[in-house]
């Protein structure tokens, strides 16, 4: 079944749909569908309204192969409302991948990206959207991992449309890592949601999820993210955390952590926290001359900072902390 | 210098902890502070700062005559007001040297003087790490972020010498500090104490006082200063207890 007959299956997200449980779907509109699709793989499996919508409306695919052992640094931009990019990481690769805004007029933009890492391969893919005024805006990527391979995907959104980005990660190699750092720094009526599953497909798999939220005004993010472990996946670790700091009486975080499980010897956790900024490291700052504004600023600065310093020196460390400056 | 008189304060639930607080402070004093746990000695320094937490019921503040409870707490430390709690906060993600920079030039816009130079700040910290034997790793870690309680302590006289207060309220500055410590430590305020600046200690024990000589001791309880005398009360204290204060 190609995307959009599968599309057209489907209908339009609703909110009754697990995948869509945070979002405002009211807010997405039927767009104008081709009379044919040009893409003539099957997706009767995929189930994701954006995953599908970019192959449904004949997106031009851009697909970049890097050869085994190989490394390479690559800027991806979209010039158009939907896009689709297909990443072939040979084995032993080492890449870094930046995506660019789209920066289009329409009303919506949807992007997916197929990633395909070999065996062994080291994989960064990142972007720190400046904030544009693109008022719905999917993003979907879906990556498949190698024995040995590991993947860091990390993400600043201060945008002030709705963005939505949902990610699936398979871990079909032994040692296979998948890390996801995202952070969201909302204000206005600005929304960022994110939708994730990761399933351990394999023995001794890793998966990380580390996930923060500053939000003012009226902003609203949402984590929907769920960990699939397989059977006969013994030793597979997995960590989910979400911090949110409410900078705003009417600021609002949704978080929903989903564990299957179906086998005995794997570790998988999950955490959540919601709060203010921290009184007493307010009056730590300000008890040593700094103006309340500056403390204020210093402490939220320094919460989004933290969440890439773990990360390797690299590209997407130096961007995510530059634009964090 | 500084000034308190009748301070009366109490918690968000109503319950009084400082019940008329005098005490003066002139320059070139120090000035130590002992009481049993729970009379209300830290309450004491976080309360002239400012902490939200405490509500000042009556009474006055003034650092050279000026009222320091209409102050903003940034401004009561510009002023010339320095406080290290007891257990200092630990701010990860806020670089420590960075912090440092970030308070003096704050304190020297208020003083309406110029930003300090790279080159200037950074022969200012390297002085004062190398007077308390604090090891390089301060520079690079976030504020107080993983430090022992002896370290924590050690960095709060570190931001004291930066900064340069005119008073500065140290509570329980020894306590985590080990033999070598506290004498670094003793060392590093009785270094930065001067003439024209005045230190109140508050401390269980009498060998901080081994290192820094009081000009008076105090002693408070329930939420008063029941008793003052000079040096020899902290050796009396530390022999006797506080029982007999009650007795007389």
């Amino acid at each position: 079944m190609d995307a959009l007959s599968r599309i057209k299956q489907l209908g339009m997200p609703r909110r009754n749909d697990e995948l869509w449980t945070f979002f405002p779907v009211a807010k997405v509109l039927a767009p104008e569908f081709p009379d044919a699709c040009a893409c003539e793989e099957d997706f009767s499996k995929e189930n994701d309204f954006a995953a599908l919508l970019p192959i449904a409306c004949n997106a031009r695919t851009l697909e970049r192969t890097i050869a085994d052992n190989e490394s390479e640094m690559a800027l991806l931009k979209c010039n158009n409302d939907f896009g689709r990019t297909v990443l072939n990481i040979g084995k032993n690769a080492k890449a870094s991948f930046e995506i660019l805004d789209n920066k289009v007029l329409h009303s919506v933009s949807a992007e997916r990206f197929d990633i395909h890492v070999g065996e062994g391969a080291d994989v960064e893919i990142f972007f720190a959207n400046p904030a544009n005024d693109l008022p719905l805006q999917f993003r979907h990527f879906t990556i498949e991992q190698a024995a040995g391979s590991s993947v860091r995907f990390s993400s600043i959104e201060r945008g002030n449309g709705i963005s939505r980005v949902s990610l699936d990660c398979h871990l079909r190699g032994a040692g296979a890592h998948f890390e996801i750092r995202t952070l969201n720094i909302l204000a206005g009526t600005s929304e960022s949601h994110h939708r994730l599953h990761i399933y351990h497909d394999s023995p001794e798999t890793t998966s990380v999820q580390f996930s923060r939220n500053l939000l003012d005004g009226n902003s609203r993010a949402s984590y929907d993210g769920s960990v699939v472990v397989g059977d006969g996946c013994t030793k597979a670790n997995s960590s989910q955390l979400v911090n949110t700091i409410l900078l705003s009486e009417d600021s609002a975080v949704s978080v929903k952590p989903v564990l299957k499980i179906y086998h005995d010897d794997v570790e998988c956790t999950h955490g959540n926290t919601v709060g203010e900024l921290d009184a007493e490291q307010m009056f730590y700052l300000v008890s040593r001359g700094i103006p309340p504004e500056k403390a204020k600023m210093m402490l939220i600065s320094s919460f989004a900072r933290e969440l890439f310093y773990p990360l390797p020196d690299s590209p997407a460390k130096k961007r995510l902390l530059q634009v964090l400056e | 210098m500084l000034s308190i008189k009748n301070l009366k304060a109490s918690i968000e639930d109503g319950t009084q902890i400082l019940k008329g607080i005098n005490l003066e402070v002139k320059p070139g004093e120090v000035h130590a502070i002992m009481g049993p746990n729970g009379s209300g000695k830290s309450t004491l320094s976080k309360v002239i700062m400012g902490h939200p937490a405490y509500k000042v019921d009556e009474g006055s503040v003034e650092l050279d005559g000026k009222n320091l409870l209409e102050m903003e707490i940034s401004e009561r430390a510009n002023s010339g007001l320095f406080i290290s709690t007891q257990y200092p906060t630990e701010i990860p993600g806020v670089n420590n040297v960075e912090f440092l920079k970030m308070a003096l030039n704050s304190k020297r816009a208020y003083l309406g003087l110029p930003e300090i130079g790279d080159e200037e700040f950074k022969k200012l910290i390297d002085e004062k790490m190398e007077l308390l034997e604090m090891d390089e790793r301060y520079r690079d870690r976030g504020v107080n972020e993983g430090y022992s309680g002896g370290e924590k302590k050690r960095n709060e006289i570190l931001q004291m010498a930066i900064l340069d207060p005119k008073v500065s309220f140290l509570d329980e500055t020894d306590s985590g500090l080990d033999i070598d410590a506290l004498r670094i430590v003793a060392n590093g305020i009785n270094h930065i104490m001067a003439p024209e600046k005045a230190v109140i200690l508050v401390t269980h024990y009498q060998r901080l006082l081994d290192y820094i000589k009081p000009t008076y001791v105090h002693v408070l309880r329930h939420g008063k200063i029941i008793l003052s005398g000079g040096p020899e009360l902290a050796l009396k204290l530390e022999e006797q207890g506080y029982d007999w204060i009650e007795e007389k």
